[in-house]
Formats: C-alpha cells, sequence, structure tokens
C-alpha cells in the first residue's frame, strides 16, 4: 500500500503539469559525551490536484531524540472533497469541541501522537455537519527510560459528530467508542471498551462569548474468553468545561471552569490504571502555557482523570504596552481524611469551586506580564512575574479526628527461680489482662504530614534594534523555590500495634508540633531555597543571523546532585579560565565554579529565506519539558553538539 | 531499500526545487477552508481575490510571533487599498486557545485571525515553524516564504509586500 501510494504521488510529481505541491524538510543530528545520540530526517510533501490533496511524511531516524528508530513512511493521508461531502484516507487527526472527548494531534517533540488511521467521511449541508471517523490507533507511553516508549495501547475505535450553526449558536453530540488493548506493566494486556457521549455548545456575541461542553464516560472490561459472562463495569465518569469571554474596549477577560471526574476510583497514575481518560481525551488543563523555561519547569502534573478549577485572565493595552495577569486555582474533587495510615475517606466539597485544604492537592499559580515596543520601536521589552503553590503528596491528613484512651491492667507471675536463662529478667510463667471499660474523655487528635513547593519567578527580556540592523538582546530569568515536607499537630502518626493515633506528648495532649524539612539539597547537603538563574545574550542581523549565548544555573536539586563529566572550552571561556587553554586544567575533574551550571551557544543562519540552519554546542540541564500541554522528562545533554536544518518550500 | 526510496524521494523534491523558475516553487496555494476568530468561516482563495495575502501562523505563548504581529498589523492597516489582507493562523490548542481572542482584542489587532487547533491547515501549508510567513499574490501564487522572526526582519518583511503590489 506504502509502495503504491509513494510510487503514485513521485510519478505525479514529475508527469502533472496542474499538480501543486510544497514540502518541508526537518533534518536535526545531536551528539554528546555521555552517548545522548540522534539523528531524525523527516520529508513532509503535500500534493494538491482539484479537489483531491495529499499528504506524505517519510522519516529516517536512527535513534530519533525520542521514539524508535524508522526508515519508513511515517504518516500519509488523501483527502477528497466534493459538493457536500469530506472523504479521507490514511492518517486522521480530529478536534470536536474543546477535546473532552476528541482532540488528536502529533507532537513529535514529545512523541505524542493519538491519530486514527483509517478513514473519515464528512456531510454538509448547509448549517448541518455529520462526521464519522472509523479506525486504529497506536499509541505509546514512556516507561522507565526517558528515550525509548515502553508501554503501547492499541485502540480499534468508531467517532461520529453531529454539529449545527445556527446564527451566532452552534451546537454538536458527540460519541465515541473504543476498544483498547491496554498494556500494563506487567502480565498481559487488559481488554478494555470505552464509551464516551458528549454534548457542547457555543455563543458568540459582540462583546462576550461562552462555551460549554460535556463528556460522560463508561468503560468495562472483559474478563473472560467466552462470552457467556457479561463484561465488568470498570469505571464511569464525567467532565465538564466552561469559557466565558467578556470584552470591554481594548480590555479582554477570559475565565475557564473544569470540573473532570473520569475516574471516582482514584487509581494510582501507573499503566495499571486504566479505563479512565483515554488518550483521544486531550482537554483543557487551566494553566498557563509559559514561553520562560524556569516557569515552564515548574509546570503542575494536571490529573485529567480527579481534579477541577478555576482560571481568569486579563488582556489590555496600557500606553500602548500589552498587559496581562492570569490566576489559576485547580484541586482534586474531594477533600480526603486519614482513618489510619492506610485507610482514608473522601468528603464532598460544599461548592464547585476548587478547595484550598491540602488534602485535595490544590494548586495556584498567577502570573503577571507587561511587553512591549518602546523608544520608536528599537526598544522590545518584556517583564513577567510568576508564582506557584502546589501541595504535591499527603502522606497523612487528619485534622479533625478524636479518640479516646483505655487504660490496660495487666498482671503478671514470674518464675525469679529460673535465673540461668532469663538473668534478671525473670520467665513470665502466668499473665492476665484485664481491660478498664471506663474509658477516658475523648480529646482531638490532628497529624498532617504533606509535601509542597512554592516558587517565586521573574523573566525579563529586552532586545534593541541598531540602525545598521543590528540587534542586541538580553534576557534574564530568576526563580526562588521551596520543596518542603511539612508536619503539624498534637499526633506524630497512626500505630497499628496499639490501633490508635500516637500522641506527640502522652503526659500533654494539647501539646503541638510544626515542622519543615526541606527536599531539596546539593554536594554540601540539605538546602532550603533553590536559586535557578538563567540568562541569555543575543546579537543577531537581520534577516541573515543571530547568535545566542545561554548560561543556565542552580544551588540545589529535587534529587540526588548530577556529575558534570566534562569539562569543556566554552565553559572556561566564558568563565576566562586561562589554565585549561594552557593545559593545566585537568578536563575529567572540573573545577568547582563549574558546577552546577550549563552553558551553551547556538548560531541559527538563515540560508535563504525559507531555509534554516542552526548548530547548537553546549549542555543544557535536563527536566521536565512541556509541549502542547504534554510533558516529559527530558535527560540533561552534556557538552554536545546539536545541528539542526529546516527548509519548507 | 528504504535507503534507496528515501534517496528517491529526496532527489524528486530537490529535482522539482531545481527545475522551478524560483526557489519558492511559485505553486498555487490550496483552498482551504478556515474558520475564523469572529465564528464565519472563509476560504484562502476568497481573501486572495482583492489583492496579495500574507499568511503567518502563530500562538499565544509564541514570543518572536508576538513580535512580528504589531508590524503584520500595521501592514494589514498601511496597504489595506490595495486590497492586501493579513490572516493569522493561530495554533493554540484547548490548553490556551480561550485567551486567542482576548488577546487579540486587547491588542486592537485588525488583520483577519484563522484558528487552527489542531494544525490542520499548518500541515497543509508547511507552517509548523512558528512564526511561519507565506506571501501570496492575488491569483493564489506562493511568492515568498519565511520561517522565524529575527527584530529587524520586519523590514525585509515590508519589502516582500512592497515588491509584490508594485
Amino acid at each position: 500500500m506504502k509502495k503504491i501510494l509513494l510510487f503514485f504521488m513521485a510519478c505525479s510529481l514529475l508527469m502533472a503539469s496542474d499538480l501543486d505541491m510544497n514540502a518541508a524538510i526537518n533534518a536535526s543530528y545531536g551528539n554528546s559525551y555521555d552517548f545522548y545520540t540522534f539523528s531524525e530526517n523527516r520529508l513532509d510533501m503535500n500534493f494538491f490536484y482539484n479537489d483531491l490533496q495529499g499528504w506524505i511524511q517519510y522519516e529516517y531516524s536512527n535513534p530519533p531524540d525520542v521514539g524508535f528508530p524508522l526508515n519508513d513512511i511515517r504518516k500519509f493521508r488523501v483527502e477528497y472533497m466534493a459538493e457536500n461531502f469530506l472523504f479521507k484516507l490514511g492518517d486522521i487527526y480530529e478536534f470536536w469541541g474543546r477535546g473532552l472527548l476528541l482532540n488528536q494531534f502529533d507532537d513529535q517533540v514529545t512523541n505524542f501522537d493519538n491519530g486514527t488511521r483509517g478513514l473519515y467521511l464528512e456531510y454538509n449541508r448547509g448549517p448541518l455537519s455529520l462526521s464519522h471517523i472509523n479506525g486504529n490507533s497506536n499509541m505509546w507511553g514512556m516507561g522507565a527510560d526517558l528515550r525509548v516508549p515502553f508501554f503501547n495501547n492499541i485502540h480499534s475505535m468508531t467517532a461520529n459528530r453531529l454539529h449545527y450553526d445556527w446564527n451566532s449558536l452552534s451546537f454538536g453530540l458527540t460519541h465515541l467508542q473504543s476498544n483498547e488493548e491496554h498494556d500494563k506493566m506487567s502480565g498481559p494486556s487488559a481488554k478494555v471498551n470505552h464509551k464516551l457521549k458528549g454534548i457542547y455548545g457555543s455563543w458568540l456575541a459582540g462583546n462576550a462569548d461562552l462555551f460549554v461542553e460535556y463528556v460522560d464516560k463508561v468503560s468495562t472490561e472483559k474478563i473472560s474468553l467466552f462470552g457467556t459472562i457479561p463484561n465488568d463495569s470498570l469505571k464511569t465518569g464525567h467532565g465538564i468545561y466552561g469559557n466565558l469571554n467578556l470584552y470591554l474596549g481594548n480590555w479582554g477577560l477570559s475565565t475557564e471552569y473544569k470540573r473532570y471526574a473520569f475516574d471516582a476510583a482514584h487509581g494510582d497514575l501507573t499503566a495499571n490504571d486504566y479505563g479512565n481518560q483515554i488518550e483521544y481525551q486531550q482537554t483543557p488543563t487551566l494553566g498557563k502555557e509559559h514561553n520562560s523555561t524556569l516557569l515552564g519547569r515548574l509546570t503542575h502534573n494536571y490529573n485529567f482523570n480527579d481534579e477541577r478549577g478555576v482560571q481568569v485572565e486579563l488582556n489590555g493595552s496600557l500606553l500602548g504596552l500589552s498587559v496581562s495577569a492570569q490566576y489559576a486555582h485547580l484541586s482534586r474533587n474531594e477533600n480526603w481524611q486519614s482513618v489510619t495510615s492506610y485507610d482514608w475517606e473522601e468528603r464532598a466539597f460544599d461548592s464547585y469551586l476548587p478547595s484550598s485544604d491540602n488534602s485535595a492537592l490544590p494548586y495556584w499559580e498567577n502570573y503577571q506580564e507587561i511587553s512591549g515596543y518602546t523608544l520608536n520601536d528599537r526598544l522590545y521589552f518584556k517583564l513577567g512575574r510568576g508564582t506557584n503553590k502546589e501541595i504535591l503528596k499527603t502522606t497523612r491528613y487528619l485534622h479533625d479526628g478524636t479518640q479516646m484512651d483505655r487504660s490496660i491492667n495487666a498482671f503478671w507471675a514470674y518464675d525469679t527461680t529460673d535465673t540461668v536463662l532469663f538473668g534478671t529478667e525473670y520467665q513470665i510463667i502466668d499473665s492476665a489482662e484485664v481491660f478498664d471499660t471506663s474509658f477516658s474523655d475523648p480529646y482531638n487528635v490532628e497529624s498532617k504530614l504533606w509535601q509542597q513547593s512554592k516558587a517565586f519567578t521573574i523573566p525579563m527580556e529586552v532586545n534593541y534594534i541598531f540602525d545598521n540592523g543590528y540587534t542586541f538582546g538580553i534576557g534574564f530569568q530568576y526563580q526562588e523555590r521551596k520543596k518542603v515536607n511539612k508536619s503539624m499537630g498534637n499526633s506524630t502518626g497512626y500505630s497499628a500495634g496499639d490501633s490508635a493515633w500516637t500522641m506527640f506528648n502522652p503526659d500533654d495532649y494539647s501539646e503541638t508540633y510544626n515542622t519543615t524539612t526541606t527536599q531539596l539539597s546539593n554536594s554540601d547537603g540539605s538546602v532550603d531555597t533553590q536559586y535557578n538563574r538563567l540568562i541569555y545574550v543575543s546579537i543577531s542581523k537581520a534577516p541573515k543571523w543571530s547568535f545566542t549565548i545561554t548560561h543556565d544555573w542552580t544551588n540545589a536539586y529535587d534529587a540526588s546532585t548530577p556529575i558534570d563529566p566534562y569539562y569543556n572550552p566554552l565553559e572556561a571561556l566564558i568563565y576566562g579560565d586561562l589554565k585549561y587553554f594552557t593545559g593545566d586544567r585537568d578536563n575529567i575533574d572540573p573545577p568547582s565554579f563549574i558546577q552546577n551550571r550549563w552553558v551553551s551557544f547556538e548560531l541559527a543562519y538563515n540560508v535563504t529565506s525559507s531555509q534554516r540552519l542552526s548548530v547548537m554546542y553546549g549542555s543544557i540541564q535536563g527536566g521536565l519539558f512541556c509541549s502542547n500541554g504534554i510533558c516529559r522528562l527530558i535527560p540533561p545533554f552534556n557538552d554536545g553538539l546539536k545541528i539542526s536544518y529546516s527548509a519548507s518550500f | 531499500m528504504n535507503t534507496l526510496r528515501l534517496a528517491f524521494l529526496y532527489g524528486v523534491f530537490f529535482s522539482r526545487i531545481l527545475s522551478a523558475e524560483n526557489t519558492e516553487l511559485g505553486s498555487t496555494i490550496p483552498d482551504l477552508k478556515i474558520k475564523l476568530l469572529d465564528g464565519s468561516t472563509t476560504t484562502i482563495h476568497t481573501l486572495v481575490e482583492e489583492g496579495p495575502l500574507m499568511i503567518d501562523f502563530w500562538a499565544t505563548w509564541c514570543v518572536p510571533c508576538k513580535k512580528v504581529m504589531k508590524y503584520l498589523d500595521q501592514y494589514h492597516h498601511d496597504y489595506e487599498e490595495q486590497g492586501f489582507k493579513v490572516l493569522m493562523i493561530n495554533q493554540d490548542t484547548p490548553r490556551s486557545l480561550s485567551k486567542v481572542k482576548s488577546y487579540v482584542r486587547a491588542q486592537d489587532y485588525q488583520f483577519f485571525v484563522g484558528l487552527d487547533p489542531n494544525k490542520t491547515i499548518a500541515r497543509k501549508l508547511n507552517g509548523m515553524v512558528m512564526p511561519t510567513l507565506i506571501l501570496v499574490d492575488k491569483g493564489g501564487k506562493v511568492k515568498w516564504r519565511h520561517q522565524g522572526f529575527i527584530p529587524g526582519e520586519e523590514v525585509e518583511i515590508n519589502n516582500q509586500i512592497k515588491l509584490l503590489l508594485e
């Protein structure tokens, strides 16, 4: 099939005079000191011939930055448009409503691809549109390896949509059914059926617009090889999303609300937790999509199965400058209280809004930014301020518990004659326990232990354009971050042996404690505050080239301190270390002033207006990287070279 | 075999480029349907009926995109009488889609804003790199393409538009 398609397209390209086409090449190569090697080449070609359109993507990657090596056609699609019909065959990517039921995309940076290989049929008649998708999806998730996917979920899906536009109103009814073979952490894969039904509506007016979507989901698991036993009902859930925007003059206020409850069972967020939100459902997160490196590393780990929240963002213009202010508050759908050390009970909220109670793992973020041009459009500046606070986990959380003491009277008879084996600790020859049935008065018990992180970030950037076409730019990002374990209360924990909460002071139950322990450290030990600083300086000459040096520095880590494996000439140059160039420096044992720093430069050169070549040398700190709302942990890139070329025609 | 196939594809690709009269190929832009921010729908060929069109791909979180938008809105206004238009195709996903209109209204931008949340149009016009500028003449022929934005490039963009309008 692929060969036929390739042959057809290549021949058509050479022979057809009225065939239009465009193409793009993206090639990148990387190699680093610690064997982080990749080579990716992708060629995208689009063909247009009257009502027929074709797309083919060829990839030669061995290995890619993330994913599996490939030397073949990766994606293809043929589309045909008739008067009222649209027909697509191949790799389908559709987006309905705001994605609570279906939002398909291919993000090669994070190796996320939830497209369907199959067919798509759409019928349009006036304001009415009917859509149908049928096909298979092969989705991969990351395991322990940060570059090679491990978990494979295979879906056989069908989806339908009815969409109707009526003046400024739009309505849609959606349906999706999928039979999934779900890869678990071990053992045979689970066979799960997902049924989703959704409805959405929108209203557009001059100074306001509104969008609401609701999706209901039921999943069942096939547990028997024989058809006589009904499938198990696995999980049920729903999701709601609303967005109201208001506009007044040059000001716009965007408000959003979400409540995703696709998994009331509150699973463990591993591959063994299935039957809840599936990969087709890529929903709004209600978090800010940052373009600052340091703020991007703080991205909240969104829970698409059990999370609600609100987000408000104000955008406007003031004195010709662009102003933006954002606030978001998210939490789980219930508060939780420890009954014992392993048993928790949920407590529903009184309102539809997110909770601030630590047991609901709340997350807050707010960000303000001002940016714009000044000095006759020669100076561009951007200044931001962001704060984040997140409760990462709760180990125990009892805040309004009560318990009573009971006394135990014990009577023991000892054999004081046997001193050979027992010494002065005599052998017990008889015992009797008598429980005092009169309990003490009930008293309050509080015992909390949770982990939280809090950060404050300032990103800023300035560019100045000179008369001769050169531009000088400097950017600086500063971040203070704390990550601590906090514990408080009058009980230090639950004793399974005594079946009771252990009091901090057994003689005075009113005595409480409140401790904070940092979870950050470096090679010298514990560190209270992590300071991150990122500075970049760029010089560019439009429209040909730009050169940027980036310096990233931190003083502490969440986990163990990484070892800088090699001292490179760029670092020596930046720090003016003459010993390096005179041969007096041991490159394998770098000096202390280069530790905890990552230095790199990038030269971008526009070969033509549509061809760009980029060379990067140096080190990049690993960590959380997010794109399109999908996040992945990227490994560090130490002392290496990256070359990339992109062209579009 | 696969290597041969790749070599063949690249060969076809580059032979097509070299045989073209100029590096922009001069191919006709496809008549893609685009949903605009105000809820209406248009097509690229409708937009090029009266004059040239500059297409740019952007997102609210893309800083270089925001830098060039100010100039593109200026050119949209400056050359309006000659039929020139700017179409900004937004690629914000549902994560940030709600803020697009708010941002555009706040800046008082007058150019056309299209929505492409799952990058269908970007894929067909090779606008996956942001910003990507595509200048199309009145007949729908692609005359100039450009990837990225370095401050100062607005002069080159203006020159290309003026060249096409002459």
